[in-house]
């Protein structure tokens, strides 16, 4: 689960970094992702885990874990408090196949 | 000839200010105990510049073309970046940079066969740079910084003996390099143990968190070398702990000096373990 399957070719990279440095990109993803998803040549496979939340795959396909824990917040929200502690539960869900109802107030 | 009159390292984690007023008592008196050390250290050496090393955390340039060491450049250092405010939850900080030790930087490891990166323009800061300078007041103090930001997570990653090599390039740098009188500060920013985007998110191993301190306060830096490997690390928080390679850095600069420990404390909401220590530069 660490960096062995680091694949620094991995589309979904460009994909978060861009969503964390462009806030008028950020704000068409949180109201439409396929529209910014479509605009990258994400793989198929890639394009499915994304649109499934499945970290556990992106994760086995080479997504960087840092980067997977603030796509989670992309995702779920980043906004400390209620927010921030979705995020970290469905993202670590998602990595150990068990529910986590968690709900520590997290940043 | 500079001097190096200051050399500390302490953890960075974005609960530290986001979650701070959420957490235990005891908790926050370590704390205010552990970064007011470090600001009174910081206040009472009167730095003309104060190098700080720090993970980058991805945060600065894409992953397909990514540097071991990326140096502020800026006149001006400004954060934190937008998209982290809601983690940090803590103000807007200006600090003074100091363009032209940067540039003796890129130089000065250039002739030392060392690639470092550059930008002049503002970086994008984070909890790196960020928590040192809410919690130990450096933009109130007025102290002029230079910000590198290294690669600890994206391999191949520069591990314990290339940083501890890298830093003591920096020290005969700031040495023979830097102008005469000139008061330089380290600062190795980050670690302790922490998982960040991993399964075990609030994991910290305090274990761990203490063999490491008490390495440094031993002082036996081949020791710290041949133990504190990348492998050890990620036993005690994949992709979060290595972030002590900045703390080798410092080490590598200053060589043998005595360390003491300036505190610890283990909340897991904070994710990380909290640590800060400083080495005695006036043996």
């Amino acid at each position: 689960m660490g960096l062995e399957a680091f694949n620094p070719n991995l589309v979904c990279h460009e994909l978060i970094q861009d969503l964390k440095w462009d806030a008028d990109l950020r704000a068409e993803f949180e109201n439409d992702p396929a529209s910014v998803l479509d605009r990258y040549p994400l793989a198929p496979d890639e394009r499915s885990a994304i649109d499934a939340g499945d970290f556990r795959a992106l994760y086995d396909m080479g997504l960087h874990p840092y980067l997977g824990g603030q796509f989670a917040r992309l995702m779920y929200g980043n906004a400390a408090g209620p927010a921030a502690t979705r995020a970290v539960n469905r993202l670590v869900a998602s990595l150990t196949g068990e529910e986590r109802n968690d709900d520590r107030t997290t940043t | 000839m500079a001097e190096i009159v200051l050399a500390v390292a302490a953890s960075h984690a974005p609960g530290l200010a986001g979650l701070y007023e959420g957490a235990p008592e005891r908790t926050k008196a370590d704390v205010d105990q552990m970064y007011g050390a470090l600001e009174a250290e910081i206040s009472a050496a009167e730095l003309d510049a104060l190098i700080l090393i720090g993970n980058d955390h991805l945060a600065n340039s894409k992953v397909l073309e990514y540097p071991d060491f990326l140096v502020g450049m800026a006149k001006e250092h400004t954060g934190p970046f937008e998209w982290f405010k809601p983690w940090l939850n803590c103000r807007d900080y200006s600090l003074p940079g100091r363009p032209d030790v940067a540039e003796a930087l890129l130089a000065g490891m250039a002739k030392r066969g060392i690639k470092f990166f550059g930008r002049r323009q503002n970086l994008r800061f984070d909890d790196n740079l960020s928590i040192p300078t809410v919690l130990c007041n450096l933009d109130t103090h007025g102290v002029p910084v230079v910000p590198i930001l290294q690669n600890c997570t994206v391999p191949p990653i520069p591990d314990q003996r290339d940083c501890y090599a890298v830093g003591q390039a920096l020290g005969d740098l700031i040495e023979n390099d830097l102008p005469d009188g000139m008061r330089v500060g380290l600062f190795g920013s980050g670690g302790l143990s922490h998982e960040p985007g991993g399964k075990r998110y609030f994991f910290i191993d305090q274990d761990f968190d203490d063999w490491f301190l008490g390495l440094l306060e031993h002082g036996d830096h081949e020791k710290l070398l041949n133990e504190v490997t990348p492998e050890r690390m990620e036993r005690s928080g994949e992709g979060g702990t290595a972030e002590l390679f900045a703390w080798f850095v410092v080490l590598g600069a200053i060589g043998g000096r005595s360390c003491r420990r300036l505190g610890y404390t283990a909340y897991d909401n904070f994710k990380c373990g909290v640590g800060a220590v400083r080495w005695e530069m006036s043996d």
